[in-house]
């Protein structure tokens, strides 16, 4: 019982920390890990095992293979080809925006999206002399939609992915439909929003058609075989099942042989500026926390208080878990609560079968990774994309992000919800 | 060391006579070359001293002039010096006293502290007046003991820096920033308040950097930008934004006492190709990697 407190003295304290970053979040992460360790209350080597490696390496090897390709310039290129396709005009530069980013981001992790085209926007606006802080606003929250589409687009998807036995292609089966019409209405969304009042002068147009994106791919060869190393990876992902493998070992490889492909000599540049250790270290932290929830009972506690209130209504349960994890998520960071969640719902899943709990899994998944929207500090892409408004002068407000957002995950749970509803039940 | 402990009475001469700069050198060199072995001597030497003083000016404000030689496999230093009653022009400056210094490639550092105390000697009007009134070398070399003028052993960075260096306040504008810069030619200078006090630097990257938008820096390159309208942020701004705003505030300095070798290891270091010498918090020099390349280096 005594050590139960502690635990929970420490994971109160660290998600604090998570949440206020009076310390640094890794920081806090890792010395609450260290912590349940230094009270006995998990013994090292049981704690260094509750680390999910799958989740860690399937992080650094994404990281390697969005470090080489950034470096070809594909990216920008595209943002930038979007902007001409939309023939400069602003409200349609808006919108395809809106759906590159969504698309980009289902394979790439959205604080990268969102620190790739946000200053692509910001340019944009600057050469159209309009107002860029929609085009900010409305990118990050496209970030987080679309980055609920795939396994690999949100760390809680990464999460549950590893948790669980879903492959990359039940993530396709089960969330992509829900996040193409999600993407869809929000398109419609951001039309009502912006249709009206933005007016760009033909020569300000003009300067942005001149730009020569191709120019931005500097080496075509290296292009055209990361373009061929990231196809086979995601048809490795796709063949999952057949290849009898997990996520990770597929995205190190491709990782580590983008960078033999890339520059030999660079690979310490990589190690250095593109692994993100910060992050890594932050996940490896809150298993080790986890895990003394897990290792006390706690988490057995709470699961059977849950199944006793919910009467074993799955229904329910999802629709409960999908809304607590949007309002949480939009105020906390997803992936404390996601690490945390995951323990709980398979204590859960051990009085039901694994089909009934499909909707349980996808509720916690399109609400953890669509509640981010709710206001400004409820994903880490929000955060970025409004720091580097913030850099260029454009002040956003928490309200001013807030109220948008706000529209826009209420219109994406209400879909979630309803298509929980009708799909499983 | 004694500046009179390199200094052989035979090779000082007070001369009354009308001369051309050549005609002094001509004398100095053979009377070098009548008790010194070296590579070179005569009219060759004559000609490599002339050489030189095209590359590098010897000629000082305070009337001394100090050509200088550097010979491969000559490990010695001879200081020759000439007494001229009848000054020499050297382009508009009045030469008195011409001292010839021929070292070896590799001791720069004695030759540099000779000539430090050479420098400091020639501003001293009572010594030089002693001075002049000798008859002849050994009586040269007596006074210069009697005065116990000093040639140090070691070279600091106060003996190569520029003294009272171009500065500039934080409170300046940009626009000042950028006539000094200008003016002066110079792409970086100390910052510093009222009273001196250093406060850290400005450099032309710094300006620059304003005209840029910081979102354009998160890009990985430009070269798409056909025609944007480079650093209009700079030029609309310029008398608005202060030296503040863009100036450094590191801590990265070099005390009046570092040693050469210490001056080149932080500015490799910190990748800055000038550093301010800093003492008891005021500013009191700069020194430039050329500096150190010119008067070190190739000094």
């Amino acid at each position: 019982m005594i050590h139960m407190l502690i635990a929970l003295a420490i994971f109160g304290i660290t998600y604090l920390m998570i949440m206020t970053e009076w310390i640094n979040k890794m920081t806090a992460a890792l010395l609450g890990g260290f912590l349940v360790i230094v009270f006995h209350i998990v013994e090292q080597e049981k704690a260094f095992m509750a680390v999910d490696w799958n989740v860690i390496f399937l992080l650094i090897g994404m990281m390697m293979v969005m470090a080489v390709l950034k470096e070809t310039g594909i990216f920008q290129y595209t943002a930038i080809k979007t902007a001409k396709l939309a023939k400069a005009s602003p409200l349609r530069i808006m919108l395809f925006m809106f759906a590159v980013t969504a698309i980009i981001s289902a394979f790439l992790d959205n604080v990268t999206t969102v620190m790739i085209l946000v200053p692509i926007a910001l340019l944009i606006a600057g050469e159209l002399k309009i107002d860029p802080i929609p085009f900010i606003i409305t990118m990050a929250i496209a970030s987080n939609i679309g980055g609920t589409a795939t396994m690999i687009g949100d760390p809680p998807n990464i999460l549950i992915g590893s948790a669980t036995d879903y492959t990359f292609m039940d993530f396709i089966y089960h969330l992509t439909p829900i996040v193409a019409l999600i993407t869809i209405s929000s398109l419609g969304i951001t039309y009502l929003l912006y249709r009206k009042g933005i007016r760009v002068s033909n020569e300000n147009k003009a300067r942005l058609m001149e730009y020569r994106e191709e120019n931005l791919i500097k080496n075509r060869k290296l292009l055209h075989r990361s373009l061929i190393v990231v196809f086979l990876m995601l048809s490795a992902f796709m063949l999952q099942d057949r290849l009898n493998l997990e996520i990770a070992p597929i995205a190190m490889v491709s990782g580590l042989i983008l960078l033999i492909l890339n520059n030999r000599k660079r690979v310490d540049k990589v190690l250095v500026n593109d692994i993100d250790w910060a992050t890594i270290f932050f996940f490896i932290g809150l298993f080790m926390i986890v895990e003394s929830l897990i290792e006390t009972g706690f988490i057995g506690l709470i699961s059977d208080q849950i199944i006793r209130l919910s009467g074993s209504n799955i229904k329910a349960a999802s629709l409960i878990i999908l809304w607590f994890s949007g309002f949480f998520s939009a105020i906390i960071d997803n992936v404390p609560f996601v690490t945390t969640m995951i323990p709980l719902i398979k204590d859960i899943g051990t009085h039901f079968s694994r089909e009934a709990m499909h909707p349980v899994w996808w509720a916690l998944s399109l609400g953890a990774c669509l509640g981010g929207n709710g206001t400004l500090i409820g994903a880490s892409a929000n955060i970025v994309s409004v720091g580097i408004a913030h850099r260029n002068g454009y002040v956003i407000k928490f309200s001013d992000f807030t109220k948008i957002g706000v529209i826009y995950t209420l219109n994406s749970l209400i879909l979630s919800s309803l298509y929980i509803w009708i799909r499983y039940f | 060391m004694y500046l009179a402990s390199f200094l052989d009475a035979r090779d000082i001469c007070i001369e009354q006579r009308v001369l051309s700069k050549q005609q002094v050198y001509q004398m100095l060199v053979d009377r070098i070359c009548a008790h010194h072995q070296l590579p070179s001597c005569g009219t060759k030497l004559l000609e490599l001293i002339l050489q030189r003083e095209e590359e590098a000016p010897v000629a000082y404000a305070s009337g001394i002039a100090i050509p200088h030689i550097r010979m491969e496999g000559f490990e010695d230093t001879v200081v020759a010096m000439a007494f001229l009653q009848n000054p020499i022009d050297y382009e508009g400056t009045k030469i008195s006293w011409i001292v010839l210094i021929i070292t070896d490639k590799t001791s720069s550092k004695t030759y540099l502290n000779i000539v430090a105390a050479l420098l400091k000697l020639s501003k001293d009007s009572e010594a030089m007046a002693n001075l002049a009134a000798a008859h002849d070398g050994h009586s040269v070399v007596h006074r210069l003991k009697e005065m116990a003028v000093m040639v140090k052993k070691d070279l600091f960075i106060s003996d190569i820096m520029i003294v009272d260096p171009v500065s500039i306040q934080p409170g300046a504008t940009l626009k000042e920033l950028n006539t000094l810069m200008s003016q002066y030619g110079i792409a970086g200078l100390p910052v510093v308040d009222q009273n001196l006090n250093y406060l850290g630097e400005v450099n032309i990257l710094d300006l620059l950097k304003v005209g840029i938008p910081d979102y354009l820096m998160m890009l990985d390159n430009l070269n798409f930008l056909m025609s944007f309208e480079p650093l209009e942020k700079l030029f609309e701004n310029e008398n608005e934004i202060k030296v503040s705003e863009i100036m450094s505030r590191d801590e990265i300095y070099l005390r009046p006492e570092a040693s050469i070798i210490e001056a080149v290891f932080e500015m490799i270091l910190h990748k800055k190709r000038y550093m301010s010498v800093v003492k008891e918090g005021k500013l009191v020099g700069l020194v430039t990697a050329m500096d150190v390349l010119r008067k070190v280096i190739t000094a």
